[in-house]
C-alpha cells in the first residue's frame, strides 16, 4: 500500500495519464481486430514508449495489456472470431447473445466483467507482489538462477505446439542473450566482428521480428485484403452495469480464478478463462443455459481472463518471471528503461513500482469508460480492410524498431527474425520462450557464475542452500514432467501410426 | 521421403536452430580461445556457459531429429502455398530493397514509395494506393519526428519534412 501512495504522483501528470488512456484506445482496438492482440499491441508500441517517462511509458504498456486482453472479446461477440485466443470462451454464449439482438449487453458485461476483473487481479498485486519481493530480498545468486530456470521452463512446458520445440526456442533465447559484450570479461562473444552486435541483437528488434513482422506476412499469405465483414452497429449504453449485479458471484469466483492462474508462470489468460467458463457453467442456475446467450459465461470468461492480468504480474514484478508472452516484454520494456523487476525493484523504487500499481489500477477505471463510449467504434474498426492495416503495421514496426537507436542495422535484424517467426509460426514451435529466454539470460548467466564463484564446493552451492534447493527441485520435477509427458505423446503417436496402418 | 515432405517446415526450422549451437561450438573454440576468455573460473570463462546452453540444446536437437525420423510429431509442416503466398513473397522482396535503399534514398523518398507499392499488392486501386502511400509516410513521420523528435534517415538528398 505504501508503494501505491508513492506511485501516485508519478501517474498523475499530464503524460502518464494521457499514455495510459491512449494505451487503452490502442488495446481495445488492437484486441478487437482479429489476429492480433495485447502482445501485438505491446511489441508494436513498445518502441515509443522508450520515448516516454518511465511510469508513462510502463503505463501505456501495462493499458494496451489490460486494453488488449478485454478488446478480444468484441469480435467474438460480434463475429464469432476471438481476437485473441484468450477470448474463445467468450464466443460460446457472447455470440449466441449477439444473434438474439443482445451484442450491446454483451459487449457492455465484457466491458463491466473485465473492469471488475482486472481490478479484482489488481488489488491481488497491491498485496502479494510486496510480500512475495520481501520473501525474495533472502534471495543470493543460487535462488536467482533456480528462479530463472524455472522461468524458462515453465513457459516452455505450456507452450502451444510441443513442449520440446518449447525448450528449444528458451535455449535459442538463452543464447542469443549471450551475444555482444561479456559482463564479467569484456570480451566480445559471437559478434563476428560486427560492431552492431557490441550489445546483442536489440530485444525489440527481435521481438518486433518474430511477432509483428511475421504476422504481416501471414496476414499477406491469406490474401481477402478488401472483405468487410458485417457487424452489429453498437451504441454507447450503461445498462450492463445494472445486469452486472446478477452475476456478482460468479465474476468474484472467475476473477480470483483468473488472478490464481495468472500469477502461475506460463500457465496465461485462455487456460483461466475456459477453467472459470467451466466452473460457472457447473455452478449455473437451472435458467441459464450455457452457449445459448447466458450472460453469465460472457462473465465468467472475461473477468477470469483480465484478473489474469493482475495476477500475472505478480511474479514479473516481485521476483522478475514473467507469466506470459506479454509480461516477458513488458518486463523487457522495464529492464530497458533501467527498472529490472525484482525484490530489488521494490526496496530501491518503489515509487516506479506505486506508479505501476497506480497505473495498472486506472488503466482498468479508464477502460471500463472508454469500452463503453468507443463501443460503436469498434464495429467500425472490424470493418477495417486488412489492406489498410498491414502497410500500417509494417510501418510502425520499422519505424519503431529503427526509432530504438537510430539503426538501419535494428532493421535487418527484425527482417531476420520476422523470416525466423514465420518459419517457426509454420513449424508450430512456440515464439514466446525465445524472448523470455532472452530476457532471462542475463540473469541465469550471471546468477550462476556468481554463485560458482561463492561456492567452495561447485555446483553444490545450488542445492547446499534450502530455497535455492527447493526451487532447483521444483525445476527438476518440471523437466521430468515435460520429458515424461513427450515420451508418453510419442509413444501414443507410434501406436496409432500402427494402429492405423 | 514422403515423411521429410511432411515434415518440411520442421526440417527446416532443425537445421535453423541446429546452427546455433554449431556456431556456438566453433566461435569458443576459435574466436574466445583467441581472446583468452575461454579457459579459468565462473569470472573469466566466457564460453562455459554458451557452451553449456549449447550442448543442452544439441540433445534437445537430436531428440527432435529422431522424432521427426519417426514420424512421432503432433502436426504435419509440409511446404503449402496458399493464395496470397506469391503476394508475401513479393512483399518480402520490396521490404528488402525498402531496407538497402532507406539509407540512401532517405525515409521521405523511400517509404511512400514502399507503402504505395504495398497497397497496391494489395489490391488497393490507384488514387487510395497514392493517397495512402503518401498519407502513411507522413502520418508515422509525424509521430516518430515531430512527437517522439526521432531523427529518421535524411539520404543524399538530406530530406526531412517535420523539423
Amino acid at each position: 500500500m505504501f508503494e501505491l501512495l508513492q506511485g501516485l504522483p508519478l501517474f498523475f501528470t499530464p503524460i502518464a495519464t494521457i499514455a495510459t488512456t491512449l494505451g487503452i484506445v490502442a488495446g481495445l482496438v488492437i484486441g478487437v481486430l482479429p489476429g492480433l492482440g495485447p502482445l501485438m499491441g505491446i511489441v508494436l508500441l513498445l518502441p515509443v514508449a522508450f520515448h516516454l517517462p518511465p511510469i508513462a511509458g510502463v503505463g501505456m504498456l501495462i493499458a494496451i495489456y489490460i486494453g488488449g486482453s478485454a478488446g478480444g472479446s468484441v469480435s467474438a461477440i460480434l463475429l464469432r472470431i476471438p481476437g485473441t485466443p484468450i477470448a474463445a470462451a467468450t464466443l460460446f454464449d457472447g455470440f449466441p447473445m449477439a444473434q438474439k439482438g443482445r451484442a450491446q449487453d454483451a459487449v457492455g458485461l465484457s466491458m463491466t466483467a473485465s473492469t471488475l476483473g482486472g481490478l479484482i487481479g489488481g488489488f491481488f498485486l497491491l498485496f502479494f507482489s510486496p510480500l512475495l519481493a520481501k520473501f525474495a530480498l533472502r534471495f543470493a545468486p543460487p535462488e536467482f538462477f533456480g528462479m530463472a530456470i524455472l522461468g524458462v521452463l515453465t513457459i516452455a512446458i505450456v507452450s502451444e505446439g510441443s513442449s520440446l520445440k518449447g525448450l528449444l526456442a528458451g535455449g535459442l533465447g538463452l543464447l542469443l542473450a549471450t551475444m555482444g559484450t561479456d559482463q564479467f570479461t569484456n570480451a566480445y562473444r559471437f559478434t563476428f566482428g560486427n560492431f552492431n552486435l557490441s550489445s546483442g541483437p536489440h530485444v525489440v528488434s527481435v521481438v518486433v521480428g518474430l511477432f509483428a513482422l511475421s504476422e504481416v506476412f501471414f496476414q499477406i499469405e491469406s490474401a481477402r485484403f478488401l472483405d468487410r465483414p458485417k457487424v452489429q452497429q453498437l451504441r454507447v449504453s450503461f445498462r450492463a452495469l445494472r445486469l452486472i449485479v446478477r452475476h456478482k458471484f460468479n465474476l468474484i469466483r472467475s476473477a480470483l480464478i483468473g488472478t490464481f492462474f495468472g500469477a502461475i508462470p506460463g500457465t496465461g489468460g485462455d487456460v483461466s478463462a475456459f477453467i472459470s467458463y467451466a466452473t460457472a457453467k457447473k455452478l449455473a442456475g437451472p435458467g441459464e443455459v450455457y452457449g445459448e446467450g447466458a450472460e453469465g459465461g460472457v462473465v465468467a470468461s472475461e473477468a477470469a481472463n483480465n484478473g489474469c492480468c493482475g495476477g500475472a504480474l505478480i511474479p514479473t514484478l516481485a521476483l522478475g518471471i514473467p507469466g506470459d508472452g506479454s509480461t516477458a516484454v513488458l518486463m523487457g520494456a522495464l529492464i530497458l528503461l533501467g527498472f529490472f523487476p525484482g525484490p530489488e525493484l521494490f526496496r530501491n523504487h518503489p515509487e516506479i513500482v506505486g506508479g505501476i500499481f497506480v497505473a495498472y489500477m486506472m488503466g482498468n477505471l479508464i477502460m471500463f469508460l472508454l469500452g463503453i463510449v468507443l463501443a460503436p467504434m469498434f464495429g467500425r474498426a472490424l470493418k477495417v480492410p486488412k489492406a489498410w492495416l498491414i502497410p500500417a503495421v509494417l510501418m510502425l514496426s520499422t519505424l519503431g524498431t529503427y526509432a530504438l537507436q537510430n539503426s538501419v542495422f535494428d532493421l535487418w535484424v527484425m527482417l531476420v527474425f520476422g523470416a525466423l517467426g514465420y518459419v517457426m509460426r509454420r513449424a508450430h514451435y512456440p515464439l514466446a520462450p525465445i524472448i523470455i529466454g532472452m530476457i532471462l539470460g542475463d540473469v541465469l548467466e550471471s546468477n550462476f557464475r556468481r554463485s560458482l564463484l561463492l561456492s567452495h564446493n561447485g555446483p553444490m552451492i545450488f542445492i547446499e542452500r534450502p530455497i535455492s534447493a527447493v526451487i532447483i527441485a521444483i525445476d527438476v520435477i518440471l523437466l521430468i514432467t515435460i520429458i515424461v509427458s513427450t515420451l508418453r505423446a510419442s509413444g501414443k503417436r507410434a501406436s496409432e501410426d500402427m494402429f492405423s496402418r | 521421403m514422403q515423411r521429410f515432405r511432411d515434415s518440411a517446415f520442421d526440417w527446416v526450422a532443425w537445421v535453423i536452430f541446429a546452427s546455433v549451437p554449431a556456431t556456438i561450438f566453433w566461435q569458443c573454440a576459435t574466436t574466445l580461445v583467441d581472446e583468452g576468455v575461454a579457459s579459468g573460473g565462473p569470472m573469466e570463462n566466457a564460453a562455459f556457459y554458451p557452451e553449456i546452453v549449447a550442448s543442452i540444446m544439441t540433445g534437445l536437437l537430436v531428440w527432435l531429429a529422431i522424432s521427426l525420423l519417426l514420424g512421432r510429431l503432433r502436426h504435419k509442416t509440409p511446404f503449402t502455398v496458399a493464395e496470397g503466398t506469391g503476394r508475401a513473397l513479393v512483399a518480402t522482396a520490396l521490404f528488402i530493397a525498402y531496407l538497402a535503399v532507406l539509407p540512401y534514398a532517405g525515409f521521405h523518398l523511400a517509404t511512400p514509395v514502399l507503402c504505395f507499392l504495398l497497397f497496391r499488392l494489395l489490391s488497393l486501386s490507384m488514387i487510395p494506393a497514392v493517397a495512402g502511400g503518401i498519407g502513411l509516410s507522413l502520418a508515422t513521420a509525424f509521430v516518430f519526428q515531430a512527437l517522439l523528435h526521432v531523427v529518421l534517415p535524411v539520404g543524399v538528398f538530406g530530406i526531412t519534412v517535420f523539423k
